[in-house]
């Protein structure tokens, strides 16, 4: 299991990545920012870099609309 | 081209000047016209005005305030529009830097309405000798207004056979003013059409004159009814004309400064655009089917947040029909561009059918409004409305909401084809939206009722229809009397409070924070949630009052970003609106100054309201259709989310319950959330908890002048 | 079009081509009133920056200003540019250059001069059937 954004409990599952869980919470917008435990992934590492079990995950949303 | 006739053109009142030079971003002069009189006058922009107010709104704001009474209403001969730029607009080295911003009373609101649009008036205005234009009283006859920088001329005329519908009347005008082809460059008009005069929700038309398409081009001052108090005064248009603009014409105290900032993003969009929003090719339509995606894109009158058709009306639709490679922006230097156009489109329906135009257009709030919040999925059907909404000076947003409305009410059975006239309005008919557009046009029928906007059409379905009054305002997304624009905000406790805790009502320019608190969960308390509402409105403000567009802010992210403290505020695009102010007026600011700059302003705009007998926190309340389910269909429809909520916030069980119920529970618990909400927000701007500016706050501001302190006293 | 073109093998560093360029063009002695800027990055071979003709310049500017004449060289109508900068930052090559001096931006156009005084033969103006493509390396 791990926490997204301080809220959602999301199942963990081996090789889960940023990536990956971006494409599961259908989290579609350009400019989202990724950190693990409070570090900020660069977005080049967002196919390869693992998310431990038991992760805090922050999915930063930056603001949109007009 | 046809022979060029010279059309009849009566001049009532003639006034001549020598424009003064531009210097740091100021004329130091705006220009006053009353049509009841046909007197023209300049007025000095004062030290106060420039130190207090800044420019563009804030200038519009002051000048505003001493133009009315307290009671003046909308289509009183005293009630003024009131166009200016602010000190920045007009650099043509940094995107989005061409603004003007609109104040007058509203016909909607009966409060201040402030409206930002694109379009070369503004800048060329202020090149033509003035910081802004004050337009007072009523003429008798229909009128156009021509400010010629060139030769110092400012006249009111007749020009009887002036078209008024825009499409018409902004060619009408090149033809008659422009006398070289290079005058076009430097020309633009301002003019509304025939739907203005016959509804409420009335919107300005600024031109730009597109060197590549070789036509003007429309961009809108929508919200709120300008263009309906504009037809109220007979104009017809107004005109300006300026010499060349140049790269130095807005006289900056440091242009080398303006330069190196401006570069800077150039190349940052050049850069990052594409694998970021595609502004350049998409525009704000990239936005459609992010909304889908995150549940937030209104469809049916905002009863829910996606559909299956929405592909059918995403930015990949719009990225096809734009005409791609032009450099689309609204003033000189927006690399942005986001101001793209179909072009060639042949009308299908009404007085101009046949027709080849250009659409401006169609933005994200067009689409989503007169599109999926209407359950039209047909990207034709808002090309038709998109382009007469414009020609006819309609505003997109509000035709498109109060059409979801009427659409409810439709089917809810309130209405029928005997009310309507024949008009079919269930949702995803785009052939009746169209014709109540065009009713509107004309003034007849439906059209003209639905045109007075959702809080008349709500008094109107009681006491005509016998509808009931609690679902028609739970229904009825309006606050204020203006209509909400495209966003879905139920399951945004903040944004709500973005909408509603507005000082014109609800339209997102204030903030925008569905995903900083829905999503991203960054503001999980009520002082965090007060935080971004005093943040974001202050800081949003400060564009209207320079003449900036707010889109280069975070429409393009540096890629260091998000290495930042504060994210979410893009510092580094912060840091540039400091420098440019400081390297414009030469006043060195910092970015705690501009906070404060829009401070001053906006608790000054909330005092104008309360002088309008507006203004305190029962007119912050808002319909509960942008709060929570209204009906057992929307409640049913995120099931899961809200007896969750249910379930872990109230501690109910859900299952015993009945759908009416648990909505009633839902309901109760949503509304006290606004109204602590509320609480927060006022204190944190420093107001009373009746939303009153208190005295100290004024004082800290700097704008406790007596006629504001007297109008604040009567109710602390 | 004939365009100009640079071996970094053959390159002193002497600047000269700097100094004919801003001469020719603003009559002074000024490397930043150059339209070509030889760049020393500490490693690896000098590198020069100057305008390829490849024209990307021209869809950015709002104004017709910047134009393809008949030979083929993008050029610059200072009486229709409105000084937006906008080429400078969309030029892939970072050769539209800007000085204080002006509001105008301004770029190689082919002319030569820098090429009759390169003592080390390391310019040249070659004839090319379509301009270097964007993105690819000098």
């Amino acid at each position: 299991m791990i926490r997204v954004n301080n809220r959602d409990e999301i199942e963990w599952e081996e090789g889960l990545t940023p990536a990956a869980l971006l494409e599961r919470m259908r989290y579609t917008f350009p400019h989202i920012i990724v950190t693990i435990d409070g570090e900020v992934v660069p977005p080049e590492e967002y196919a390869t870099r693992p998310i431990p079990d038991g992760a805090n995950v922050q999915l930063i949303h930056l603001i949109a609309g007009g | 081209m046809s022979e060029k006739t010279q059309a009849t053109r009566r001049v009532l009142a003639e006034y001549t000047y020598e424009a003064p030079p531009v210097e740091r971003g100021y004329t130091g002069q705006t220009l006053y016209v009353n049509l009841s009189d046909n007197t023209i006058s300049a007025k000095p922009v004062t030290d106060v005005m420039k130190e207090k107010f800044i420019g563009g709104r804030g200038f519009g704001l002051w000048l505003l305030w001493h133009g009315v009474k307290d009671d003046t209403k909308w289509n009183d001969p005293e009630n003024e529009i009131v166009i200016s730029s602010g000190p920045i607009g007009g650099i043509t080295q940094y995107p989005g830097s061409g603004k003007s911003l609109v104040v007058t009373i509203s016909p909607l609101t009966d409060i201040v309405i402030d409206s930002n649009v694109g379009g070369h008036f503004g800048p060329l205005l202020k090149f033509a000798g003035w910081d802004g234009i004050e337009i007072q009283g009523k003429a008798e006859e229909e009128v156009i207004v021509v400010i010629d920088g060139v030769s110092g001329r400012v006249t009111i005329e007749e020009a009887p056979d002036a078209p008024v519908d825009t499409h018409l009347l902004g060619h009408w005008l090149i033809e008659q003013l422009a006398e070289k082809k290079e005058d076009r460059y430097f020309m633009s008009t301002v003019s509304a059409g025939s739907g203005a005069e016959h509804t409420r929700i009335g919107c300005l038309n600024f031109s730009l004159y597109d060197r590549k398409r070789k036509a003007p081009r429309f961009k809108q001052a929508g919200r709120g009814g300008i263009g309906t108090v504009f037809r109220d005064k007979r104009i017809k248009a107004l005109v300006v004309r300026s010499g060349p603009v140049r790269g130095d014409s807005n006289h900056p105290a440091d242009p080398e400064r303006i330069a190196r900032v401006g570069t800077r993003l150039h190349k940052e969009i050049h850069d990052y655009d594409d694998e970021q929003n595609r502004m350049r090719k998409r525009g704000t339509p990239y936005l459609v089917q992010i909304m889908d995606d995150y549940d937030l894109l209104p469809v049916h009158n905002f009863k829910f947040g996606s559909h299956s058709d929405t592909p059918k009306i995403n930015g990949d639709v719009w990225e096809a029909r734009f005409t791609q490679g032009l450099p689309d922006g609204c003033w000189y230097g927006c690399t942005m561009a986001c101001s793209h156009a179909v072009d060639a489109y042949t009308v299908r329906t009404g007085p101009y059918k046949g027709q080849k135009v250009i659409v401006d257009g169609p933005e994200y709030e067009t689409i989503a409004g007169v599109g999926s919040n209407c359950g039209i999925f047909n990207p034709d059907d808002i090309l038709e409305i998109n382009f007469y909404c414009d020609t006819y000076g309609i505003d997109t947003i509000s035709f498109g909401t109060l059409t979801a409305f009427v659409m409810e009410c439709y089917e809810a059975g309130i209405l029928d084809k005997e009310k309507t006239g024949g008009l079919e309005l269930t949702f995803g008919n785009g052939e009746a939206a169209i014709e109540l557009l065009h009713q509107m046009g004309r003034g007849e029928g439906f059209g003209k009722i639905a045109g007075q906007g959702i809080r008349r059409m709500k008094e109107y379905f009681v006491s005509e229809y016998g509808a009931d009054p609690q679902f028609l305002q739970d229904i009825g997304m309006e606050a204020k009397g203006l209509e909400y624009s495209e966003y879905v905000c139920k399951e945004s406790l903040a944004q709500q409070g973005g909408y509603g805790l507005t000082n014109k009502g609800p339209q997102h320019d204030e903030a925008w924070l569905i995903f900083m608190d829905q999503v991203s969960n960054l503001l999980p308390t009520f002082e965090d949630k007060a935080e971004a509402l005093h943040y974001f409105p202050m800081f949003r403000t400060w564009f209207g009052l320079v003449g900036h567009c707010k889109l280069p802010w975070n429409d393009i992210v540096p890629p260091d970003n998000r290495y930042t403290d504060e994210p979410a505020k893009i510092p580094e695009h912060v840091q540039n609106y400091v420098e440019l102010f400081s390297a414009v007026t030469g006043r060195e600011i910092t970015k705690e100054d501009l906070i404060a700059q829009s401070e001053a302003v906006y608790n000054f705009q909330r005092v104008f309201n309360l002088r309008l007998g507006k203004g305190r926190r029962e007119h912050d309340a808002i319909p509960y259709r942008s709060q929570g389910p209204v009906t057992v269909e929307e409640y049913e429809s995120r099931a899961e989310r809200y007896d969750q909520q249910l379930r872990e916030i109230l501690g109910l069980d859900p299952e015993g319950m009945s759908t009416q119920e648990k909505m009633a529970a839902l309901r109760k618990y949503r509304e006290e959330q606004y109204e602590r909400l509320k609480d927060a927000v006022y204190e944190r701007r420093g107001w009373t908890p009746d939303g009153v500016p208190k005295l100290e706050t004024l004082k800290r501001l700097g704008i406790d002048f007596p006629e504001v302190v007297a109008v604040v006293q009567k109710h602390l | 079009m004939k365009v100009l073109s640079y071996d970094p093998e053959l390159c002193v560093g002497c600047y000269i081509c700097e100094e004919v360029c801003s001469e020719t063009w603003f009559k002074v002695t000024d490397g930043e009133k150059s339209s070509i800027r030889i760049l020393d990055e500490g490693e690896g071979p000098l590198r020069a920056v100057y305008c390829v003709q490849c024209g990307e310049c021209i869809a950015v500017c709002p104004t017709e200003a910047l134009y393809r004449d008949r030979k083929g060289i993008v050029r610059l109508r200072k009486k229709l540019c409105v000084g937006c900068l906008s080429c400078v930052g969309f030029c892939p090559y970072l050769a539209m250059f800007i000085h204080s001096d002006q509001t105008e931006p301004f770029k190689c156009v082919s002319c030569g001069q820098c090429v009759e005084e390169c003592p080390a033969e390391a310019l040249a103006i070659v004839e090319v059937e379509t301009a270097r493509a964007p993105g690819v390396q000098v």
